[in-house]
């Protein structure tokens, strides 16, 4: 079933085996109370790694009962980022949330050599799911977090990260859009060069599961009027359900107009792991941390 | 529609204009035998520049009538040469073509920022029409001559130039094909990606008049049936009237191996200037001679 609001994500999930979250320092009532609400829901068994006593004090200030998770204690935020990817590693856990520490601390636990979770090569990027309100279909884009300005390899990465996100949210052939300052190819402008590459490949059978567009001006991408007038007649055009962003600065501008703009629904999740990590802000609303456990619960 | 070569020259015999040629240097047999079976042929009105008695010399050696072309006396190379392409800047000639003086002089005079034929900023490149036993149409290619390392620009100077050409010999929209050794776009293939670049070009209408498609190797380009084999869809489809080379070295090869091994005939010309200008190497036939001059005479025309 190809999916077109987030809340569909917590119907498919209640149908599936739950999978385990483990939430890295969650001894805060942000944290806590996200996992309690995607357990007492019932899309995933949680597992939070961090100080009993303090965690104990949380749940009672706040009414939850600490037996619905697993408790694995840990000292510190350090250790508790080391120690939620070796539960991870030991197959103790399907996916990754990061609770009260720094996001360099989490990062540097996945990205570490030896006990991280990367494979050799991996590129680890950032992946978001919005559902903007006056759009027709959710729509899934990056990197608006990790990468600020990739390169060609990291595009095709970010690329195939979009389309294996929409493959998990039941839209089996995505139409990509390619975003760009402009439709042209100007080959001097990377923007519009990397994406007529990556179209081409796309259309080469090196990308596949999709169909990719670009360069594209965003208007093209969501508006077809917009791209017939330019002379662009492609399918993608007016119905994409991802966005390759050319910088970070682009991606992340987008990311904040749909959250706090248009005041509509977005979450997130790191790929290029070998489990997806959410990566929540403690400036996320409480149904953003639910969607976003929900949607690496969707693709562990 | 011009299908073989010898329909070139049939053509532009039959336009009844008389092309005016100024030939640089024309000292060596070859040259005045093509030149003057164009003349007695009708279509070519010849300015012969160089030694009056050298010229002579070799007309009463090969049994050609002197008195079918206008002969200018200049027995000095150099002067001979700028006068050739002085003739042809100020409009007294309509094709200036290459004799018996080195390629690097003779291109010299027509780079000449000042004196010579290319407008400014201008690429020059060299495109040829190759007739081949086995193939059911012309193929033109570039760039067999002039650029070794053609860069994007470059690239898309050689696709619109052969499309001229293409064009001037009735093919209304040719198929471009731009060759390598694989259909896939990679970077550790630099060329790859400039044709990438370039098919997305022609389909954001920044390349116009032609179908064009690559990275593909020689058989996507020109054996229908290689793309269900590879399972690579093309609008090429194997039936390329163009090819587009990476580099000199592979595009010079490929006509010289037909040439040699499969009985090619071919006519080329010099791309950019503003007259036609025909540059053969010496050990090129008079057949193939012959048939630059036609092309030369078919693309000095009106368009």
């Amino acid at each position: 079933m190809q999916i077109t609001k987030l809340d569909q994500m917590f119907d498919i999930l209640k149908t599936r085996p739950k999978k385990r979250l483990v939430a890295a320092w969650a001894v805060d009532a942000h944290t806590i109370e996200a996992v309690n609400d995607a357990v007492q829901m019932g899309l995933v068994e949680g597992t939070l790694v961090g100080d009993q006593s303090t965690i104990n004090k949380v749940c009672a200030e706040h009414g939850i009962d600490p037996g619905s998770f697993r408790i694995v204690h840990v000292a510190n935020d350090l250790k508790a980022a080391s120690k939620a990817v070796a539960l991870i590693n030991a197959k103790e856990g399907d996916f990754l949330m990061k609770g009260l520490l720094s996001t360099d601390r989490y990062m540097k636990a996945i990205l570490n050599k030896e006990s991280g979770l990367m494979d050799n090569g991996a590129i680890l990027s950032h992946v978001t799911v919005a559902e903007p309100m006056n759009y027709h279909k959710l729509l899934i884009f990056g990197d608006v977090a990790i990468i600020p300005l990739p390169d060609l390899n990291q595009k095709i990465a970010i690329t195939n990260y979009l389309i294996r996100t929409a493959h998990f949210l039941g839209i089996e052939k995505p139409k990509v859009g390619l975003q760009a300052v402009s439709e042209q190819v100007l080959a001097k402008i990377p923007s519009c060069a990397e994406a007529a590459l990556i179209s081409k490949m796309a259309a080469r059978g090196q990308i596949k599961g999709a169909i990719v567009e670009g360069p594209l001006g965003f208007d093209l991408i969501i508006d077809k009027e917009s791209a017939l007038i330019k002379g662009v007649n492609s399918e993608v055009c007016g119905d994409a359900d991802c966005i390759l962003f050319p910088n970070i600065e682009a991606g992340n501008t987008f990311y904040k107009t749909v959250g706090k703009l248009l005041k509509s629904e977005l979450c997130a999740i790191v790929m290029g792991a070998r489990v997806p990590a959410v990566l929540t802000s403690r400036g996320d609303s409480e149904k953003s941390k639910l969607y976003s456990i929900a949607l690496a619960a969707m693709l562990a | 529609m011009i299908k073989n070569l010898d329909e070139l020259a049939d053509h532009v015999i039959g336009s009844g204009r008389k092309t005016r040629i100024a030939v640089a240097v024309a000292e060596d047999t070859n040259t005045l035998s093509s030149i003057i079976r164009a003349v007695s042929e009708g279509f070519v009105h010849a300015i012969l520049i160089g030694s009056r008695q050298r010229i002579l010399d070799l007309c009463a050696q090969e049994e050609l009538n002197p008195k079918l072309v206008e002969i200018l006396d200049l027995p000095e190379e150099l002067n001979a040469t700028q006068t050739a392409v002085e003739m042809v800047r100020e409009g007294s000639a309509d094709v200036l073509m290459k004799g018996l003086v080195g390629t690097d002089k003779f291109l010299k005079a027509v780079l000449d920022k000042q004196k010579g034929l290319l407008p400014l900023k201008a690429v020059m490149s060299y495109v040829c029409a190759l007739q081949l036993p086995r193939y059911h149409k012309l193929l033109f290619i570039s760039d067999t001559a002039v650029l070794p390392n053609p860069d994007l620009e470059q690239k898309i100077a050689m696709v619109n130039y052969s499309v001229a050409m293409a064009r001037r010999f009735g093919i209304d929209k040719p198929r471009v094909a731009l060759i390598t050794a694989t259909e896939k776009v990679s970077t550790a293939m630099p060329n790859t990606l400039d044709y990438a670049l370039i098919c997305k070009m022609a389909e954001r209408g920044q390349i116009k008049n032609c179908i064009i498609d690559g990275p593909l190797d020689i058989f996507l380009a020109c054996d229908p049936t290689a793309g269900e084999v590879k399972g690579v869809q093309t609008p090429i489809a194997g039936d390329a009237d163009i090819l587009i080379f990476p580099n000199l070295e592979s595009a010079n090869s490929f006509y010289k191996g037909l040439m040699l091994f499969a009985g090619a005939g071919l006519a080329g010309l010099i791309q950019g200037t503003s007259k036609p200008v025909v540059v053969m190497s010496r050990s090129e036939s008079a057949a193939s001679k012959y048939y630059c001059i036609a092309l030369a005479c078919l693309m000095a025309g009106e368009q």
